[in-house]
């Protein structure tokens, strides 16, 4: 049998060919016995392969949420609270940046004296506190004992101002009549407090909490999606 | 079932359509994977493989016919199998009993409208034909699974195995007389009722 024949009968045998090749084909079966026994050959096997059972499939084949993978739209305020987290991360670095380049300008904040040392003993007279302010500037990272001394002439006290302004002390009301003490407290908030400590701390939590919302919401919206759908 | 809406809803993500079209066609899709494979495990495997796919890429259906589509994803899930299983040759997927015989196929497959007579018969002639189909080459196995067995045209078959028409005429007609060869070889053991009878329609 060539492959020719083979396949004009298995064509013929499912009404493939034209009505001219079947009339052909049709006619060479009636004097070739070989050919027809081939075809009677290939009907035999199809009628055997359509008398499969068909079976049934042993479980259900749908598919899951899960399986799927299905994610639920996104939230419109995940947005809002990523960009939230952004900002608030950014003016947190920067606030931070800022701060630490100013500090960094003034080495020795670490030995600065305490604000409640600003009103004790304050110097009497304008020419004892040149003169101090004068060694201070000579030797500026005294020991704590020297604390009269650094009060007066240290320009990093960040927050010696508004501290001694909102509580004034005898003390303080005594040195408020300085006028050099006066003069030098502008020049220390110019230079070491370019940005509040409060508002980096702000900053700082504002863009942990947005952030840990940003981190949160999504996955509890998922998950109530996910056990709403496998409600269904 | 409005089979068009399913689809359309289902393009859309809608997975309650879609698995109203996976309880419609799976059968289909099992018996497929079941004749082209011949293991029931591996071919609920391929069923379940290819419905995941076609949900996955159900935006690149265009139109046609959904069963033929969904031929073709269970085609490739079991030619992805095969080569799985050149690859890593394993034992007979038959259970055998302790004489090293191959058990019979268990019995919820039973026909409950045949006698135990004709059900044992209907499973030897099913595992003859089974064993010839295994005995073909997958590219020839495909094309009579799909046209004869699930009853596909020829145009249905080239567009699942994404061949031209003339091909597939030729691999069905060498599948078939191939069947044949292998099915005259196990003659003896086929049921007399099934003996290479003609079919008469």
């Amino acid at each position: 049998m060539n492959p020719r024949d083979l396949e004009l009968l298995s064509a013929y045998l499912d009404g493939q060919l034209n009505p001219s090749d079947s009339a052909r084909l049709e006619s060479r079966l009636t004097s070739d016995e070989s050919l027809r026994a081939v075809l009677d050959d290939l009907r035999s096997t199809r009628g055997l392969l359509r008398q499969l059972p068909s079976r049934r499939a042993p479980r259900n084949f749908t598919l899951t949420s899960q399986m799927a993978k299905l994610k639920p739209p996104e939230l419109p305020t995940v947005p809002v609270f990523r960009f939230a987290t952004a900002l608030a991360a950014f003016l947190f670095v920067i606030t931070v940046a800022i701060n630490s380049l100013v500090l960094s300008s003034a080495p020795n904040l670490a030995s600065a004296p305490l604000p409640a040392a600003l009103g004790g003993g304050a110097p009497q007279s304008a020419l004892q506190e040149s003169a101090l302010a004068t060694l201070a500037t000579q030797a500026p990272a005294l020991p704590p004992a020297a604390d009269n001394l650094t009060e007066t002439s240290a320009p990093r006290l960040i927050y010696a101002a508004p501290m001694t302004t909102e509580t004034p002390t005898p003390e303080a009301a005594t040195k408020s009549n300085a006028p050099q003490v006066q003069t030098s407290q502008p020049v220390n908030n110019q230079t070491t407090s370019p940005v509040p400590l409060d508002l980096e701390i702000l900053f700082g939590i504002l863009a942990f909490g947005f952030g840990l919302t940003t981190w949160i919401l999504p996955r509890t919206h998922e998950s109530n999606f996910r056990k709403k759908w496998n409600k269904k | 079932m409005d089979e068009p809406a399913l689809i359309q809803s289902a393009q859309r993500g809608d997975l309650d359509a879609f698995n109203t079209l996976v309880l419609h066609y799976q059968d289909a899709l099992f018996n497929t994977a079941l004749r082209i494979l011949g293991d029931d495990d591996l071919a609920a495997d391929a069923t379940q493989d290819a419905f995941l796919s076609a949900f996955k890429n159900l935006t690149s259906y265009r139109g046609g016919s959904f069963k033929a589509w969904l031929m073709r994803t269970v085609t490739n899930a079991c030619y992805d199998e095969l080569r799985r299983r050149k690859r890593r040759p394993t034992t007979p997927l038959e259970p055998d009993d302790q004489d090293g015989d191959e058990m019979d196929s268990p019995r919820w497959l039973a026909d409950p409208k045949l006698t135990p007579d004709q059900q044992a018969e209907a499973d030897e002639l099913e595992h003859a034909i089974q064993h010839c189909l295994d005995h073909l080459p997958a590219e020839f196995r495909s094309v009579v699974v799909l046209a004869d067995i699930q009853g596909l045209d020829y145009a249905e078959v080239a567009a699942v195995l994404r061949a031209p028409l003339g091909t597939i005429k030729s691999r069905l007609a060498r599948a078939r007389l191939r069947l044949r060869e292998c099915l005259q070889g196990i003659a003896e053991l086929l049921p007399a009722a099934f003996r290479l009878k003609e079919e008469r329609s």
